[in-house]
C-alpha cells in the first residue's frame, strides 16, 4: 500500500519521451511539467487527508525517492501507525508494520486494494513509471480558456497495454508548464475521476502546486487531498535505503 | 404333489390377502426406484456438471498443486500428455488449462476472482458449464487473442459489456505481478451465484505469454469421460501412462471435496431412508405369512400325521414366501413402469421451491426431480425386494416345520 510521496504528484505526469518527429514538443513540454518534481533523488514530507462516505483521516508523511523505481515512506502521524513504512521497489511494494515487526509483499490480489484508505489504489503507484509504456500523448488544445492560457494533453492508451482507462486529459498552464488538471475517462468516455492541482506555493526552490486533489466522480462527496509540506531535491541518497531488510532497521 | 403348485394354490386360497401383500411389495419397488433413480439421475448430473465447471472427471496436475494451488507449479509438455490421454478408451474429452486467481479491474471498479485459461478449439458447451450457460456476446476464436467471457455478475460489478476492457492482475511463474489487457466477448449466466461474480474464461496464448509460461505449459488437464462411475479407473489408467511421470492424477472427489462430501452425504441419507422402508415392508410380509401359518396349524398337523416331513413343510412356506415375492415384483414392475417413464420423460419441476439460486454444494442442480436407472440399481432393487421377501418367511416357516401334529389337531 504504498505511494511514491513524490510520485503522488508526479503519478500522471511522467509522461512519453517520444522521439517521433512531430512529437518532439510535446515531450519537451512534458517531461518539462515531469521534472517539477522529479530529481535524482528527493525527500519530501506530505500530508494526506481522505474524506470519504464512512470516515475521514489524515495523515503525515515523510519518503524518500531516488530514480523512478525507488520510493520509501514512512507515517508520521497518527502516530498510532508511525513507523509504518511503505517500499517501493520497481514492480514490487512491500509493507512494513512496526507493531509487529512484520515486512509483507504486496501480493497481485492486494494491487487493487486502496492505498491507505485513500482514493488511490497500490496499482496506481506501480503503473505511475510506466505511464511512458502505456501511453501515447498529443497536445489536442492549445490556447486561452477559462482566462487563462493553457495546453491540453490527451493521453490514449495504446492497443495493447493493461491500462482501465479510455484515455487521460492533462491540462497545463502555457506559462511555466504547471499542472492543473488530469482527468480520467473510462472507455466509453465519462469521467471517471480527477486529479486537481493547485496551491501554487515555493518548494524547493521553485513555484510548484503544493496541493494534489483526487475526486472519484461516481462519488461526488469522496475525496483524497495530498499536500506537500517541504521537498528537496536532488538530495544525496543511499541505495542501501531501498532495500527490504532496511525496513526493519529504521 | 409338487411344491410349488400346491405353493402357488395355497397362496390364492385368500386372494385379498395375497394381493395386499404383493402391492405392499410393488409399492416398495416403486418407492425404491423414485429414490434410487432420481439419485443416480441427480449424483450423475451434479458429478457431470462439476467436471464441466474446469477441472473435468479426472484432473492432471502438478504435485501439490491439489493443496496450494499457485501458479508456478505446472505441468510440462502437457500437449503431449493430452494427446495421449484423449486416446485413451472411455475419454471424452481432454482440455488443457491455466487456473488460477487473479483481480479484475475495469474503469470503475476492481473486483478478485478466478479465471479458467482455455483453447477455444478445445472448447465446447459439451464440456464447458461456461459456454453453455452463455447469455451474451460468444466464445472468442483466437486463443492468442484477447477475448474474455466473464460471469454476468461480475460483468455488473465491474460495470462492463460487451467490446469492454478489463485489466487482469495477477502472479506469474517466478512470482511478480503481471498484467494485461482483455475485451469481454461474451457473459454467461449459470445460475450459481458464486460462478456468475467470479469465473472468467481467458485465451490459454494470451495468459501463457502473460505469466511467462511455455507454449506446452498449464496447470491442468481436465479429462471428461463417458461415464463418471468409472472416474476411478481412468485415474488408474492415466497414473500408468509413462507420459505421465511426476504429476498427479485425481478423480473429481479430490478436486472437488465439496461436491464429493454432499454427494455422499445425501448417499447415506438415501439408503437409511430406503432401508427404513424396506423394513416396514418385510415386516408386513413377515405378518401375513405368519398369519397364514397360524390359521393352518390344523391342516399342517393333519399333514405331519400323514407322513409330511417338517422340512418338506419348511420348503413349503419358503417356497410360498418365494411366489408372493415374485407376484409382488411383477405388480411392482407393473405399477412403476408408467411412473418411472413419467419421471424419465417429464419429472417434476420443483423451480419455484428453490429460487434463483439452482445450486447445492457449488453445483448447479436441475430443479426439475427425473429419475434414471443405471443397470446395477435395477438388479440391486429387484433382487433387495425379493430377498427381503424370503427372509420375512424365514421365520414362519420355521415355526411351521415345529408344529406337533397331536397338539394341533386338537386346535381348530
Amino acid at each position: 500500500m504504498i505511494f511514491s510521496l513524490l510520485a503522488i504528484v508526479q503519478l500522471c505526469l511522467c509522461l512519453p519521451a517520444q522521439a517521433v518527429a512531430g512529437q518532439d514538443r510535446t515531450s519537451f513540454i512534458l517531461n518539462k511539467v515531469d521534472d517539477l518534481w522529479r530529481g535524482e533523488s528527493s525527500f519530501a514530507v506530505v500530508s494526506m487527508r481522505v474524506k470519504t462516505e464512512h470516515y475521514t483521516r489524515t495523515m503525515r508523511l515523510e519518503g524518500w525517492s531516488k530514480g523512478k523505481e525507488k520510493t520509501l515512506f514512512r507515517v508520521l502521524e497518527p502516530l498510532r501507525e508511525r513507523g509504518t513504512m511503505t517500499l517501493k521497489f520497481g514492480s514490487h511494494i512491500y509493507t512494513y508494520l512496526p507493531k509487529t515487526d512484520r515486512t509483507i509483499r504486496l501480493t497481485s490480489g492486494m494491487m487493487m486494494g486502496s492505498w491507505m484508505g485513500s482514493h488511490l489504489t497500490n496499482d496506481d503507484l506501480v503503473k505511475e513509471a510506466r505511464l511512458e509504456d502505456d501511453y501515447k500523448a498529443a497536445i489536442t488544445f492549445e490556447g486561452a480558456r477559462d482566462g487563462r492560457n493553457i495546453i491540453e494533453f490527451t493521453l490514449v492508451p495504446k492497443p495493447e497495454a493493461p491500462v482501465v482507462w479510455g484515455k487521460l486529459l492533462l491540462t497545463i498552464l502555457a506559462d511555466g508548464y504547471t499542472p492543473l488538471v488530469e482527468r480520467y475517462y473510462d472507455e466509453d468516455m465519462h469521467l471517471a475521476r480527477t486529479f486537481t492541482f493547485s496551491d501554487m506555493k515555493m518548494l524547493g526552490g521553485l513555484m510548484r502546486p503544493a496541493a494534489l486533489r483526487v475526486e472519484p466522480t461516481d462519488k461526488p462527496d469522496e475525496y483524497t487531498e495530498f499536500i506537500y509540506e517541504q521537498l528537496e531535491l536532488n538530495i544525496p541518497v543511499s541505495d542501501a535505503m531501498f532495500s527490504k531488510s532496511s525496513l526493519k532497521r529504521r | 404333489m409338487n411344491l410349488h403348485k400346491l405353493a402357488w394354490r395355497n397362496i390364492w386360497r385368500r386372494k385379498r390377502r395375497t394381493l395386499i401383500t404383493a402391492f405392499s411389495i410393488g409399492f416398495g419397488v416403486m418407492l425404491s426406484v423414485t429414490f434410487t433413480g432420481s439419485g443416480d439421475y441427480t449424483y450423475t448430473n451434479m458429478i457431470d456438471t462439476g467436471a464441466s465447471m474446469g477441472m473435468g472427471h479426472v484432473t492432471v496436475e502438478p504435485i501439490g498443486y491439489q493443496l496450494k494451488p499457485t501458479l508456478d507449479k505446472r505441468l510440462t509438455a502437457a500437449g503431449r500428455l493430452r494427446a495421449r490421454i484423449a486416446g485413451i478408451d472411455g475419454v471424452s474429452d481432454a482440455t488443457l488449462r491455466i487456473t488460477g486467481q487473479a483481480m479484475f479491474a475495469s474503469a470503475r471498479q476492481s473486483v478478485g476472482g478466478g479465471f479458467i485459461a482455455v483453447d477455444p478449439a478445445f472448447e465446447t458447451p459439451g464440456n464447458n458449464l461456461l459456454l453453455r450457460s452463455l447469455v451474451e456476446g460468444a466464445m472468442f476464436n483466437d486463443g492468442d487473442g484477447l477475448g474474455i467471457v466473464i460471469g454476468s455478475k461480475l460483468a455488473q460489478r465491474l460495470q462492463v459489456t460487451i467490446g469492454k476492457k478489463i485489466v487482469y492482475t495477477t502472479t506469474d511463474v517466478s512470482g511478480e505481478i503481471v498484467s494485461n489487457i482483455a475485451r469481454v466477448s461474451g457473459i454467461f449466466t449459470t445460475g450459481i451465484d458464486m460462478v456468475d461474480g467470479i469465473m472468467v474464461l481467458l485465451p490459454i496464448g494470451s495468459v501463457q505469454k502473460t505469466l511467462n509460461y511455455a507454449r506446452d505449459e498449464a496447470t491442468v488437464i481436465a479429462v471428461i469421460i463417458r461415464d463418471q462411475r468409472h472416474a476411478e479407473g481412468m485415474r488408474d489408467a492415466i497414473a500408468a501412462l509413462p507420459e505421465a511421470a511426476g504429476v498427479a492424477v485425481v478423480t473429481w472427489k479430490q478436486s472437488q471435496p465439496d461436491l464429493a462430501g454432499v454427494i455422499a452425504f445425501d448417499k447415506a441419507g438415501n439408503y437409511i431412508s430406503q432401508f427404513l422402508v424396506g423394513l416396514l415392508i418385510a415386516v408386513g410380509i413377515l405378518n401375513t405369512m405368519l398369519m397364514s401359518v397360524l390359521e393352518r396349524t390344523r391342516e399342517f398337523g393333519v399333514m405331519m400325521a400323514i407322513g409330511m416331513a417338517p422340512g418338506t413343510l419348511f420348503r413349503l412356506i419358503m417356497v410360498e414366501s418365494f411366489w408372493l415375492a415374485v407376484v409382488g415384483l411383477l405388480l411392482g414392475i407393473i405399477i412403476t413402469a408408467p411412473w418411472y417413464y413419467f419421471l424419465y420423460h417429464t419429472g417434476i419441476d420443483f423451480s419455484s421451491a428453490f429460487g434463483t439460486d439452482f445450486s447445492y454444494g457449488g453445483v448447479l442442480v436441475d430443479p426439475v426431480f427425473k429419475a434414471r436407472l443405471f443397470k446395477e440399481s435395477v438388479m440391486a432393487i429387484l433382487g433387495g425386494v425379493f430377498m427381503l421377501s424370503l427372509l420375512a418367511g424365514l421365520y414362519p416357516a420355521w415355526r411351521a416345520g415345529r408344529i406337533p401334529p397331536v397338539e394341533s389337531l386338537k386346535t381348530i
